[in-house]
């Protein structure tokens, strides 16, 4: 066993090298880029490397944990420690992030401010995918919504004011929820709180708290995923932030609802879990088709992909309803190729509405003669989104239909039905999705700017796109890259339903 | 030998590099792999000849003993799923793995020819090798995840291959529209699979048809279930082959380029549902009802096709619907359970409708010189005509590939139908009667596509003086009246754009000048105005280039001769087998000759050919009779003007006949009751939750937001601060108060 804090410091470094950034030199922004991509490839990187050498993927239990009390009287713990459950989203928030920073060189204004907040908001990211304490888990949860907070407000687009307010709200909202939640677990049953989620897994409550703890819970990480019919602030924060928050959102924030699913709804509370699991799949399968629906009647072209993402949050939500292993590993291979997907998307989208300054999509057409490298890319993604076969939403939504049928759970019937709404929404989404690609690119259409020379992607672009189009593909054609990740985890927590 | 069965998983993955290098090379160093252009169609060529090669050696192993070969890996690792990829050589998969290579070489050959001048060369070839990388997939996969997977893949090749000329709105529909019909069949595909999974736990074609067995003969199997799963099965073979209620999207694919609709819309990817059906056939063949529905989809399809095919103007269009019906007879065949003539079918259809649509190709490309880039001109037959003194050799090729579709002896396509046909009487009267009237039908409207194109005289020069042209058949589109003047605006805009625009450029720059590699014809916009004017007057089209007509002579080859795989010949009694197909297909399922000996009694073969042909050429004789230019071609354009010979009966007969050209004009009604039913109501449905959205669900949220504004601002204003307020408000709950403790004082007095 090695003691050198390794997940203190990848927690810790980006918001202490970010707070360095105020007292850079004033030499411009390119200093400040620079140093932003540069810590957060460094970090990137130690991240792999703690991962490569001090991670042993067959054991299920919780390592590089690390254990110091930081408040006394409270029991307080600075715990951390990752398992199969929270690498996958830990990688996948330092490959997103960087990447943001990448696309986000056209920000100007304040541009110290944005960059410490784009490094902010990694750190509480990996902080609370890592926490392994409930509380830190709470504040690690709340330190990341101020700066989504201060970057929508200040670098958003015309009704920033409106949608920050209404983001802040409903999340803060969730989170009183979750204050709950945390506190009532954390004091339930001894004087001492603990908080620690080791042994709170194994803790079992009488019914009724563990119901009502659940609804808490969920209430708090449906909005964050979200979960109709809370899911409204998703698609004007998403229509308003500039596109390397997008990305962030849809990357990566989206997903600590459903990883806060996977790790405190489920793991700790399973009796609880599998009342509400057959609710979870009706409303996963409503909101499939619900979302997709909305969708095809959005003008913004930021809205029509934020429905898309909510849309695929679906199967996300079904797979964690379908308590079989297969449905998890579906759902936790949705996470990840969601969030590649996703951010991929939004980073598409506002970087061609840097290029025609065109919000609606019934004024956009025939961009494809001048940009063909954006649709290019468009294409191949919208595809990924629309789940095509050999790349990663594909496997995501077969694994997760697997985990329906196969799951005992249920009676055949209702199986059935499932099945065939989730299909539905197989249907659905080609409509919106090739209907936006035809509206932007196909036909033919002179603009009316005044020059009307559009620059194609640039090396950085199409660099930021490619790398992020490479890992869909490689989990599409070779899924247990992500999958080795998870599954003895996943069937660690699984095990636990079978014991009852 | 054995070590080409091992090794032939290779087969998919061969012309794969082609698509990967000029994807990467597009966007990464576009100028240099523009400027290798025409070096690219070598490797593509190339690497599927290698593809075909190796098919051919692997059938002749088929040939000699027939035995199947089956490989797997697995691909995901795990305790609860497991999936796996692997490769299945039996006759089925030999015989499409050379239809396709066969077919999909003479198209590449062709198509560099016919796409030189088009921008989007590089991105044509990258798709069609990609598209050949996934049905060489599809048709060597061994169980049916891997099918889904290729099948998908297809689609979507087909997609990108339809809206391949984005810059016009039709294509961008057309694309979608067929995207979105594949979908639909894909759905009901996936949940069969599901479905077959659920009730057998397995995915391999041959584990999964052992373990139905085992498990009807115990009778354990949820029978509706099992049907409906079949149904769903067979919807994805429905979408893809175009089949009747999903065929919308098929004739709309023609707005690809023409080398793609021979390939893809009319050999392979259409074919790959009949593909689909014919593996599935252990499955289907246990219930009985799925049969009959399969052979009913099949003989609706084949008799909508046929109808809809009788007055289209657009050559490609009445070729896709033909592509149909022709379809529905191999799905017919099916349906019966005769396997083999519909794989027989299968294969002649694939080389005579290809030799079709390349020489409809040709006589597109030579069309375009003179009317104009536009498919409503360019395709139009009615501005066709008179063309077999222009373009000859095209004219023999389409003659032949016409004489096959129709069923006339020696040719392809008549051996294969006629087994078809001989096999529907002995499944049912009704089916056949419909099976060989449509026969005649497909005759007629062939003939009529011929006649019109290539018979007469030239229409293009007579738009201009004539009226009558546009009066009741078909109006001339904006385009058409002034062509000159139009083309003129055209190239105002164009050279103000001075740039990409890839089809008006490949347009002009068509006959005028050789084009030398990368585009160095983008702005020479003088010279080619003048160049075009000049040809205007008097120009007629030219016959295509050799590697074109190189191609379709290959095809005529193929069309005359590869109807003798099927032929039996049965002159000497000892050697009973020596037909290909028989001997591939031998342990394979026949329903309908269940003692299945395969010397052909020649009386009945000759009497049953007789009646065909009989039929075909009465179909024909009609044709010529309505279609064959006597005086001018101009009176006999359409089934209307015809006939005014005739005196007596024809306010019937023309209202009759009023009524099937309507039908077959407006596609028989199908695809406007598809989009007022479907299309509005997805669109309708989809601005209605919009709407629940935003008002509803967001204006809860906005109406807290607004009722705690309000609420906040109210307590602002009372607890202003104002001695006067706060006494009002004290002496109002003291009144409150002192009304409710009265009102229970009362009470309890009471």
């Amino acid at each position: 066993m090695n003691y050198f804090p390794w997940l203190t410091i990848i927690v810790l470094l980006p918001i202490f090298a970010g707070s360095l950034i105020f007292f850079l030199p004033h030499r411009g922004n390119k200093v400040i880029r620079w140093y932003t991509i540069c810590i957060c490839t460094l970090e990137l990187l130690l991240t792999t490397y703690t991962f490569c050498y001090h991670f042993q993927l067959n054991d299920p239990l919780t390592q590089l944990t690390e254990d110091y009390k930081w408040i006394n009287f409270f029991d307080f713990y600075w715990r951390l420690g990752i398992d199969g459950l929270s690498i996958g989203p830990i990688l996948l928030t330092g490959f997103i992030t960087t990447l943001a920073t990448l696309a986000a060189r056209p920000v100007t204004r304040d541009s110290r401010l944005f960059h410490f907040l784009m490094l902010a908001m990694y750190s509480g990211q990996i902080g609370s995918f890592s926490s392994r304490d409930l509380l830190l888990f709470f504040i690690m949860w709340e330190l990341e919504l101020i700066p989504v907070y201060l970057l929508l407000a200040m670098w958003g687009g015309k009704k920033r004011l409106y949608s920050a307010t209404k983001f802040i709200l409903y999340t803060a909202g969730g989170s009183i929820f979750l204050l709950i939640g945390v506190l009532g677990i954390g004091l339930y049953g001894s004087n001492e709180p603990t908080l620690n989620l080791e042994t709170l897994a194994n803790q079992s409550y009488p019914v009724a708290l563990e119901i009502i703890l659940y609804i808490g819970f969920l209430i708090a990480f449906s909005v964050k995923l979200p979960i109709i019919p809370l899911h409204t602030w998703l698609p004007d924060t998403h229509g308003e932030a500039h596109y390397s928050t997008c990305m962030l959102l849809a990357g990566i924030l989206l997903k600590m609802g459903a990883y806060g699913l996977v790790r405190i709804n489920m793991e700790l509370l399973p009796h609880a879990h599998s009342i509400f699991s057959p609710w979870l799949i009706i409303v996963g399968a409503i909101q499939i088709i619900y979302a997709a629906l909305t969708s095809p009647g959005q003008r913004n072209l930021k809205k029509r992909i934020a429905y898309s993402s909510v849309s695929h949050m679906g199967f996300i939500i079904i797979g964690i309803g379908s308590i079989t292993d297969t449905g998890l590993n579906g759902a936790i291979l949705q996470i990840i190729s969601h969030g590649f997907i996703g951010a991929a998307l939004f980073f598409l989208a506002g970087t061609s509405y840097d290029r025609i300054r065109l919000v609606y999509l019934d004024e956009m057409g025939g961009m494809a003669i001048h940009l063909p490298k954006i649709f290019t890319m468009f294409s191949i993604l919208s595809m990924a989104s629309l789940a095509l076969p050999g790349m990663s939403g594909f496997l995501a939504e077969l694994i997760v239909f697997f985990g329906i049928i196969t799951s005992h759970q249920y009676l055949l019937m209702p199986k059935i039905l499932i099945t065939f709404v989730m299909a539905i929404g197989m249907i659905l989404t080609p409509i919106y999705l090739l209907s936006m690609l035809r509206q932007m690119f196909y036909g033919y259409k002179l603009f009316n700017v005044p020059n009307s020379y559009f620059l194609d992607f640039g090396p950085r672009e199409l660099f930021v796109s490619i790398s992020i189009l490479l890992p869909i593909i490689a989990i599409g054609i070779y899924p247990d890259f992500v999958l080795s990740l998870s599954v003895d985890k996943v069937e660690a927590i699984i095990s636990n339903y079978f014991y009852q | 030998m054995e070590y080409t069965y091992q090794y032939s998983w290779i087969i998919p993955f061969i012309p794969l590099p082609v698509p990967m290098l000029i994807g990467v090379g597009l966007l990464l160093f576009p100028t240099a792999t523009k400027n290798l252009r025409r070096m690219w169609a070598f490797p593509s060529i190339f690497l599927l000849s290698i593809v075909m090669i190796l098919s051919v050696y692997l059938s002749i192993q088929q040939i000699n003993r027939s035995f199947i070969y089956q490989y797997v890996w697995s691909w995901t690792i795990n305790n609860d799923f497991s999936f796996e990829f692997g490769h299945l050589i039996d006759p089925l998969t030999s015989i499409m793995l050379i239809l396709i290579t066969t077919v999909g070489i003479l198209v590449l050959f062709y198509s560099d020819n016919y796409m030189s001048h088009d921008q989007g060369y590089l991105r044509f070839f990258a798709y069609m090798s990609f598209f050949n990388t996934s049905m060489l997939g599809l048709v060597t996969s061994s169980n049916l995840i891997q099918i889904y997977i290729f099948w998908e893949l297809v689609g979507m090749c087909s997609y990108l291959l339809i809206g391949f000329w984005f810059t016009r709105p039709s294509a961008a529909t057309a694309c979608q529209k067929a995207f979105v019909t594949n979908r639909v069949g894909d759905f009901g595909l996936l949940l069969g699979i599901l479905g077959l999974y659920w009730i057998t736990g397995s995915f391999e074609f041959r584990d999964l048809f052992q373990i139905l067995n085992n498990l009807i003969y115990n009778n354990e199997v949820p029978f509706l279930f099992l049907t409906l799963c079949a149904f769903l099965l067979f919807a994805g073979a429905v979408a893809k082959s175009a089949q009747f209620p999903l065929h919308v999207w098929l004739p709309d694919a023609m707005e690809g380029p023409t080398p793609i609709s021979a390939l893809i819309h009319a050999a392979t990817m259409v074919a790959a549902g009949i593909f689909l059906v014919a593996r599935l056939l252990p499955l289907f063949i246990i219930i009985p009802y799925i049969m009959n529905f399969i052979s009913l989809i099949g003989i609706i399809t084949v008799l909508l096709g046929a109808t809809l095919a009788l007055a289209q103007k657009d050559i490609k269009r009445g070729l896709a619907y033909s592509t149909m019906s022709q379809l529905g007879y191999m799905m017919l065949a099916l349906g019966m359970g005769s396997y083999r003539a519909a794989l027989f079918h299968l294969i002649t259809h694939a080389y005579s409708k290809a030799l079709l649509f390349l020489g409809s190709g040709s006589i597109i490309h030579s069309m375009e010189a003179i009317v104009g880039y536009s498919p409503d001109k360019s395709q139009n037959m009615v501005l066709m005509g008179g063309l077999k003194k222009h373009v000859p050799i095209t004219k023999t090729a389409f003659l032949v590939g016409t004489l096959s579709l129709c069923g006339i002896p020696p040719l392809a396509c008549f051996w294969s139908k006629d087994e078809i046909l001989n096999d529907s009487w002995l499944y049912s009267p009704i089916f056949a009667i419909i099976a060989c009237s449509t026969a005649g039908l497909t005759a007629f409207y062939m003939f009529r596509i011929y006649l019109l194109t290539f018979e007469g005289h030239f229409n293009v020069h007579f738009q201009n003086y004539n009226g009558q042209k546009s009066s009741s058949c078909y109006s001339i589109s904006l385009w058409g009246k002034e062509v000159p003047k139009m083309i003129k605006n055209h190239f105002c805009l164009l050279s103000l754009l001075t740039m990409n625009n890839n089809e008006r450029t490949s347009f002009f720059s068509n006959k005028t000048y050789q084009i030398d590699g990368n585009g160095k014809n983008r702005i020479r916009p003088f010279i080619t105005i003048t160049n075009f004017v000049t040809k205007n007057t008097f120009s007629y089209p030219h016959e295509s280039d050799n590697t074109m007509l190189f191609s379709m002579v290959i095809l005529v080859l193929f069309t005359l001769f590869v109807g003798v795989v099927g032929i039996p010949f049965a002159f000497n009694q000892e050697e009973i087998h020596l037909d290909i197909l028989s001997k591939l297909l031998n342990p394979s399922i026949n329903l309908l000759h269940p003692n299945s000996n395969n010397s052909v009694d020649w009386y009945e073969f000759v009497t049953n050919a007789s009646f065909s042909v009989s039929i075909a050429f009465f179909g024909i004789f009609i044709a010529s009779f309505l279609y064959k230019p006597i005086y001018s071609s101009l009176q006999n354009l359409n089934l209307l003007n015809s006939f005014s010979k005739r005196g007596s009966n024809r306010i019937l007969g023309d209202r009759i006949r009023n009524g099937i050209y309507d039908w077959s004009y407006n596609r028989g009604y199908i695809d406007a009751f598809y989009t007022i039913s479907l299309t509005q109501g997805i669109r309708g449905l989809a601005e209605l939750i919009h709407f629940l959205d935003r008002r509803l669900i967001d204006g809860i949220t906005n109406g807290f937001g607004l009722t705690s504004f309000f609420f906040g601002e109210g307590i602002k204003y009372v607890g202003g601060g104002r001695i006067s307020s706060y006494l009002l408000l004290y002496l109002l709950f003291v009144l409150i108060f002192l009304l409710i403790y009265s009102f229970f004082f009362n009470l309890n007095f009471l």
